[in-house]
């Protein structure tokens, strides 16, 4: 039906071709278009009225005005740049960690499922957990881990109070809790590679690191971008972690993005304000989104 | 597969479908809650209405409130509502005024204990919630270790007075000072005079409220002009880091009461200043190792005040059974027999009845305790100014910024939000 | 030799990092309180009163089951619309940039500000406090999440295939149906995994959008943070018991994980 001659006779190939896109979208579209619209124009509506959770209507445009007042705000270049230190650090650390870990497996046979039910495991526990758990074990003073390096020698570390250290202690902990996903993504990617490149290669004596760069980078591109965008785009909005192990602290080190916009909403009860700060951000990664596509098309 | 399918249909039906009289509760996971959830099939065979009680984290009570209370319908007949957001939710107009209630059906209030009323009960002479549970902040200490003659001797030599439970400031950090020690030799300190719970947010915020009290200092005079840059606070924030720097576990600045708790749970501690309803927990074989060795005074100077609420919302779906609830609730017979189990008393006459003194010795100190708290600022905006208090406390607590400027931009920061609330005057 | 057991090597590195936290909280799960944070550690008298008190005290079988209605549901009912969508971004480009961007958009806002329109939204449709409101809102997620990374999957290597098939006068849709699904098998599976993560990890929509009766786990795991401490050994429990169900589904599954079907089997 959808492609009876009747109607498609007379339309040339591409005009089929993009019909037939739009048919395949839009039962999609037509669901995103309700939970995702609404909200979205909600948001952006609200950016420039005074909205707050006291006077929860969109009686009072006040135009610009909630963005003025979130560019005056004191800490929020802090935060952004807490921010873009996280996302860097968790998401290149996870991507080189993920990737090694995806090609140890797809070159192993023998336990295979051992592994991989291992590395699903932190995926299933909730962040809340991961960050009460974390808490547990690097208790400065009761925890296991300062306990065990004391049993080698090593000084306690403050995990959770040095502004320094608990930056990364909550980066280790995204990473422990995440780089699971970047694995089992890269591993679809390679184990949905064609064989006949690399056998044609090793008919060739090429060595393994020559395949690895001049046939599984480039075949796996499609699928490391999506990857790291998908994870960037996840990391910026991390939120149960910081809120459950440093509420932002020690000082302003791990008040990250999406914590900042939280306690607008819920605690400044400015509903307009955390709005003006959303879309700002969306503004920034609709960019950096648009940017990365364009560079990796640019490689193709 | 087929099963959860099931299974879920099932849930579904059952969410929908409300019986004749059902209410609906969204509550705290504090101890009060669970017994009344223990007590609860006396009240639902007795009222013939079913009750379901949601009992959600502290932390994201808050979070899961709002949305609902600014709704024209909720989906709670019923809260309890912390005192951080008493300024909040009646400037907003969620909460339903009870005094017409209370006059109908002869509920007496006058039983609550004042600080509490003047807290979780009364909003400028209005009657909006009936107080449910206290969580006042004291001194909770090593009572065997002031017991201990050899320590009583130690301390008198060192200072010249008596090792006894600690009646002033000065008195208690020279005890603090005492029972800093390094016992294995190693030259790290390994047993704290006290214990911080310094994390940023309402964590510190909430401890630091005490030091400032034990200094004389206030948040505010009665006309809303903040005090928080004046000599005692700056003094209770020095006394603060002090304590960060010398006398609490290093990391301490990050830790909030449960990370505190255990510290002192697990028998490294002398002392720690927090909420009186972690006392039962010292006192559990099964989350403390000096069961029967603490003790629990005033904070010296004066603890925080704390406490939750019943409240009616406005978009409550059933507002008489949600009073007939609440009457069950804090009739006092109910409000004893939570007690006996355990609770947090909010009513005068529990704290030294005698069953109640027989089950639980230390309940009359916990009414002492309560009448020599100070208030929190309650405003509109206590939950925002929690946060940012809280960050510019524990930036001075980790030696970030320098104490005075830390304590002139909370002052800046209090002085800011009353201005929003049209408390004071720009 | 040594291209055999490095594989092996990394793989047991990186799983112990993994499993040892792990451990611990099997071993706090086991215990009380006091036990569990005893420095040096004492091992103590092992108990299950955890396992069974979560199950006895709390309605913990209930948050599972919530927790699962909701990921499966979320993820079936969007993988094959976000497959759809993604192929035709993939091999049509339909919409072009702009349209992709406008699909990933919301994923782009944090949660928080979501949350409210949501609210409002269900309040009028009445889906608050059910499953199947909690399964639309967590479509907002993994609907844009498949979208964006099925397109990954059918990439160039399948477009030869294709040609071939369309050659041999096999429709669009025959072809989408028959060739390209089974081959990009193995991202849509691990897709489709991810998707059941993000949803049964969510925590926000699920806090503000449900009710006593609809909680799910991460709600309900929440709840062990009272105001006298952290319940963390049932906590643990609790955690350790939402986990293994799972791993128990998990090896029916793996043959097309890992595996998938090769381009030359189709040849």
């Amino acid at each position: 039906m959808l492609l009876s001659p009747a109607t498609g006779g007379n339309l040339t190939l591409t005009q089929r071709d993009r019909r037939f896109g739009y048919l395949l979208t839009a039962p999609g579209l037509a669901v995103l278009l309700v939970v995702i619209t609404f909200p979205l124009f909600f948001t952006v509506f609200t950016s420039f009225y005074d909205y707050t959770l006291l006077t929860p209507n969109h009686d009072t445009f006040i135009g610009g005005e909630n963005y003025q007042e979130a560019a005056d705000e004191e800490y929020l270049p802090g935060s952004l740049w807490v921010t873009v230190k996280f996302v860097l650090a968790s998401v290149v650390i996870e991507f080189i960690i993920g990737f090694i870990v995806a090609l140890s497996l797809n070159a192993t046979d023998r336990f295979k499922t051992v592994y991989y039910l291992i590395l699903l495991a932190p995926l299933l526990i909730n962040p809340v957990v991961v960050g009460l758990l974390w808490r547990m074990l690097l208790h400065s003073e009761l925890g296991i881990v300062n306990y065990a390096i004391g049993l080698v020698g090593i000084r306690p570390v403050s995990w959770l109070g040095d502004p320094t250290i608990a930056f990364w202690t909550v980066v280790l902990t995204d990473i422990w809790h995440q780089v699971s996903f970047m694995a089992i993504l890269l591993l679809a990617g390679l184990a949905a590679l064609p064989r006949e490149p690399y056998e044609a290669a090793r008919m060739d004596g090429a060595s393994p690191l020559r395949c690895f760069f001049y046939i599984t980078l480039p075949l796996m591109r499609p699928v490391i971008f999506v990857a790291l965008l998908l994870r960037m785009i996840f990391a910026i909005k991390t939120f149960d972690i910081v809120f459950i192990m440093t509420k932002g602290g020690p000082g302003t080190a791990t008040d990250i993005i999406s914590y900042f916009i939280y306690r607008a909403a819920f605690f400044g009860l400015d509903i307009g304000r955390a709005s003006a700060m959303a879309v700002g951000l969306l503004i920034i990664i609709i960019v950096l989104t648009a940017l990365l596509y364009r560079y990796m098309r640019s490689l193709n | 597969m087929r099963l959860f399918i099931a299974v879920a249909a099932a849930t579904m039906l059952f969410a929908s479908v409300a019986k004749a009289e059902t209410i609906r509760i969204l509550m705290e996971t504090v101890p009060d809650t669970r017994y009344i959830q223990e007590l609860l099939p006396e009240f639902e065979e007795a009222s013939g209405i079913d009750v379901e009680i949601e009992a959600i984290s502290y932390i994201d009570m808050h979070s899961k409130l709002v949305p609902q209370l600014i709704s024209p319908q909720g989906s709670y007949d019923l809260i309890v509502v912390d005192f951080y957001w008493v300024g909040e939710f009646t400037k907003a107009g969620w909460l339903m005024p009870l005094d017409d209630l209370a006059a109908r059906d002869g509920v007496n209030v006058d039983v609550y204990v004042p600080k509490l009323m003047d807290l979780v009960g009364r909003v400028d002479g209005v009657l909006y919630m009936l107080p449910f549970y206290n969580y006042s902040m004291a001194l909770i200490y090593r009572q065997d270790l002031i017991d201990d003659p050899a320590e009583q001797a130690a301390f008198k030599e060192k200072y010249g007075i008596d090792l006894r439970v600690p009646e002033t400031w000065d008195e208690y950090w020279k005890q603090v000072e005492f029972f800093t020690r390094d016992n294995d030799g190693d030259g790290e300190r390994d047993f704290y005079g006290t214990v911080i719970q310094g994390q940023r947010g309402d964590c510190i915020s909430m401890q630091w409220a005490n030091y400032l009290y034990s200094q004389g200092g206030r948040y505010h005079d009665e006309n809303w002009e903040p005090l928080l840059d004046s000599p005692e606070a700056i003094r209770a924030m020095e006394y603060y880091r002090d304590a960060v720097v010398n006398y609490s576990p290093a990391g301490s600045e990050a830790y909030c009461f449960d990370e505190a708790f255990n510290v002192m749970a697990q028998g490294r501690a002398y002392s720690f200043v927090t909420f009186n309803i972690l006392y039962a927990g010292f006192e559990d074989p099964e989350s403390s190792t000096v069961a029967g060795k603490v003790g629990i005074t005033p904070n010296p100077g004066g603890g925080l005040n704390g406490g939750w609420g019943w409240a009616i919302p406005n978009s409550s779906p059933n507002v008489e059974a949600a009073w007939t609830f609440i009457k069950w609730a804090e009739n006092p017979e109910t409000a004893k027999r939570r007690a006996l189990l355990g609770g947090a008393p909010t009513q005068a006459p529990i704290f030294t009845d005698p069953d109640v003194m027989a089950a639980r010795p230390y309940y009359p100190v916990l009414g002492e305790i309560l009448a020599g708290t100070q208030d929190f600022p309650v405003f509109t905006y206590t939950t925002e100014f929690v946060e940012e208090v809280g960050r510019e406390l524990n930036l001075a607590a980790i030696g970030e910024k320098p104490i005075p400027e830390a304590m002139a931009d909370a002052q800046a920061e209090l002085r800011a939000l009353l201005i929003k609330d049209g408390k004071i005057a720009e | 030799m040594v291209a055999q057991l490095l594989p092996h090597a990394v793989l047991i590195a990186f799983s112990a990092a993994i499993l040892l936290p792990l451990l611990w909280l099997l071993r706090v799960a086991l215990t009380d309180k006091t036990t569990a944070y005893k420095i040096p550690p004492e091992w103590g008298q092992a108990s299950i009163g955890n396992f069974v008190e979560i199950f006895t005290g709390y309605p913990f079988f209930n948050y599972f089951i919530n927790s699962v209605t909701v990921a499966i549901g979320a993820t079936v009912i969007a993988l094959p619309l976000a497959a759809a969508i993604a192929y035709a971004f993939a091999r049509y480009n339909t919409g072009g940039m702009s349209l992709r961007l406008v699909v990933l958009s919301s994923q782009m806002l944090p949660p928080v500000i979501l949350v409210l329109p949501l609210f409002t939204l269900f309040l009028k449709a009445q889906l608050l406090n059910s499953l199947v409101g909690l399964i639309a809102a967590h479509l907002t997620i993994s609907l844009p999440f498949l979208a964006w990374l099925l397109v990954a999957f059918f990439d160039r290597n399948i477009a030869l295939v294709e040609e071939a098939a369309r050659v041999d006068g096999a429709t669009r849709l025959q072809t989408f149906l028959r060739i390209t699904l089974p081959v990009a098998a193995p991202g849509i599976l691990a897709a489709g995994l991810l998707s059941f993560i993000l949803s049964w990890n969510e925590f926000l929509f699920a806090l503000i959008l449900s009710g006593p009766q609809t909680n799910t786990l991460p709600v309900g795991l929440s709840s062990f943070q009272t105001h006298r401490g952290v319940d963390i050994s049932l906590l643990s429990a609790a955690t350790i018991c939402a986990i293994l169900p799972v791993f128990v589904l998990l090896p029916f599954m793996r043959r097309y994980l890992i595996k998938g079907l090769s381009l030359g089997a189709l040849k």
